[in-house]
């Protein structure tokens, strides 16, 4: 099909057709509707015609909105780079060049398959390993030496004898930090909420392997370990809505739940 | 398409402002998919077009000229990037199961599924100038002269793609046999 099929038609056919289009699009001036009036009045033709084309408008309007993947808002917002790049861009980008958008699409498919297989407090059954973390491209980048800068917006400290340790939270720009230090017998595990606050993973660092390993599960990371354990888990605020909620931690040892934490996340 | 509103994020987004670049992507994001799924008539291909659509506008946002309306902008970017997606791939792939369907009878929404997918067909078969205006009058609902501004078109050229590409969507409708074209 090409301009030729539209030359095709005798001039008046044309004329016809422009005033049945102009009609249905509501662009049609009087002296036009009085003159296509008459030629719906006399010409079963152009009736049909208009009535046709009537109905192929109909039918495109009708036409679905389609959704789009679940993955495509975060993703785009993940990899998006803004010209004046603040601090936060600026860490980003130590782990997230290499992000494209089928990686990203291949990553998330993984981690939803992750979130299936993996029971949410089984600790021993198939851990997400460091590596297979890092794998995950979008959910959990590859680890990278981030420093502690930003303000400190609160500590919370752990004893509890089978679990002592101590958890800040700090923040600059849209960069949230937890620096986390744990020291237990037992297997544990820390479990963040994130996602209410409109926050997104960003990165994992400092995982000892192979006695680490990370799951996300229904917009919860959890980070299971044992013995002497100091990562760094930071969240990246992508939701433009402010939150005043505490970011709520739970912490685990043999699947039992010992300790919850609220950290206040508002810098207000 | 609120001209202010945009304007205000986008100065924000200059600024290094990611709660505003989400709120545009938030905005945005939907329709820009909608549109480069009907010029692609893919899914897949849809949403890589929409993230490099985004990725590349805020790559610009610095040299975006806000005499235009963002929104136009971006839906120049977007229809560059799903015509340029279209040359590479040639391919017309039919469109997915998982689309959505606002009919609810189940009898009533196959039958309105497969007159949605006929009707894409039909679309697929136009040449990417028609498809390209009927996709920006009936599917992000541009009027003429916002048609004419994303594609720098004069309003004349516009009308005259449009309505031949209706004429060719009719023919092709009709010789297809949609029932309800008019009879």
């Amino acid at each position: 099909m090409n301009e030729q099929n539209k030359n095709d038609q005798a001039p008046e056919d044309q004329r016809i057709q422009n005033l049945i289009n102009s009609s249905i699009d509501g662009e049609i001036n009087d002296i036009e509707q009085h003159e296509l009036d008459d030629l719906l009045k006399n010409s079963e033709n152009v009736r049909n015609l208009n009535k046709e084309l009537q109905s192929v408008t109909s039918l495109l309007d009708g036409l679905p909105d389609i959704e789009p993947p679940e993955y495509l808002k975060s993703a785009i917002k993940r990899q998006v780079r803004l010209p004046v790049q603040s601090d936060a861009d600026e860490k980003r980008s130590l782990a997230g060049g290499w992000l494209k958008p089928h990686w990203l699409r291949a990553g998330f498919a993984l981690a939803a398959a992750v979130v299936v297989t993996v029971g949410v407090y089984e600790m021993g059954s198939a851990p997400i390993s460091s590596r297979d973390a890092a794998s995950m491209a979008g959910t959990v980048a590859k680890s990278s030496s981030l420093d502690q800068q930003g303000e400190l917006l609160d500590v919370f400290s752990l004893d509890t004898g089978k679990l002592n340790g101590q958890v800040e939270l700090r923040n600059k720009n849209d960069l949230f930090t937890l620096d986390v230090q744990l020291s237990s017998v037992e297997p544990t595990e820390m479990v963040v909420n994130f996602s209410v606050h409109g926050l997104e993973i960003e990165n994992v660092s400092g995982m000892p392997e192979p006695e680490f390993a990370v799951s996300v599960v229904d917009g919860s990371i959890h980070l299971a370990g044992i013995g002497e354990q100091h990562f760094t888990l930071s969240l990246i605020r992508t939701s433009a809505a402010e939150y005043d909620a505490p970011l709520e931690l739970g912490f685990y040892t043999n699947n039992k739940l010992i300790q919850k934490a609220e950290l206040n996340i508002s810098q207000n | 398409m609120h001209k202010d509103k945009d304007a205000a994020l986008v100065n924000d987004c200059k600024r290094g402002d990611r709660r505003a670049m989400s709120q545009l992507v938030d905005q945005y994001q939907r329709p820009v998919f909608n549109a480069a799924y009907r010029i692609l008539g893919n899914r897949d291909d849809a949403a890589d077009a929409t993230q490099t659509v985004f990725l590349k506008v805020f790559e610009n946002i610095g040299k975006y000229n806000q005499e235009f309306k963002f929104f136009s902008w971006v839906y120049r970017i977007a229809i560059n990037e799903s015509l340029n997606q279209v040359k590479k791939r040639r391919h017309q792939q039919p469109l997915d199961d998982s689309q959505t369907s606002p009919w609810q009878d189940p009898e009533e929404k196959l039958d309105s599924e497969r007159l949605c997918k006929r009707v894409q067909d039909a679309m697929m078969l136009l040449n990417d100038d028609y498809r390209t205006v009927v996709v920006l009058k009936h599917i992000s609902g541009c009027s003429y002269e916002q048609i004419g501004e994303i594609l720098q078109l004069p309003e004349k050229t516009v009308k005259s793609r449009l309505y031949s590409a209706r004429q060719l969507l009719r023919k092709t409708l009709k010789s297809i046999e949609i029932e309800n074209l008019g009879h």
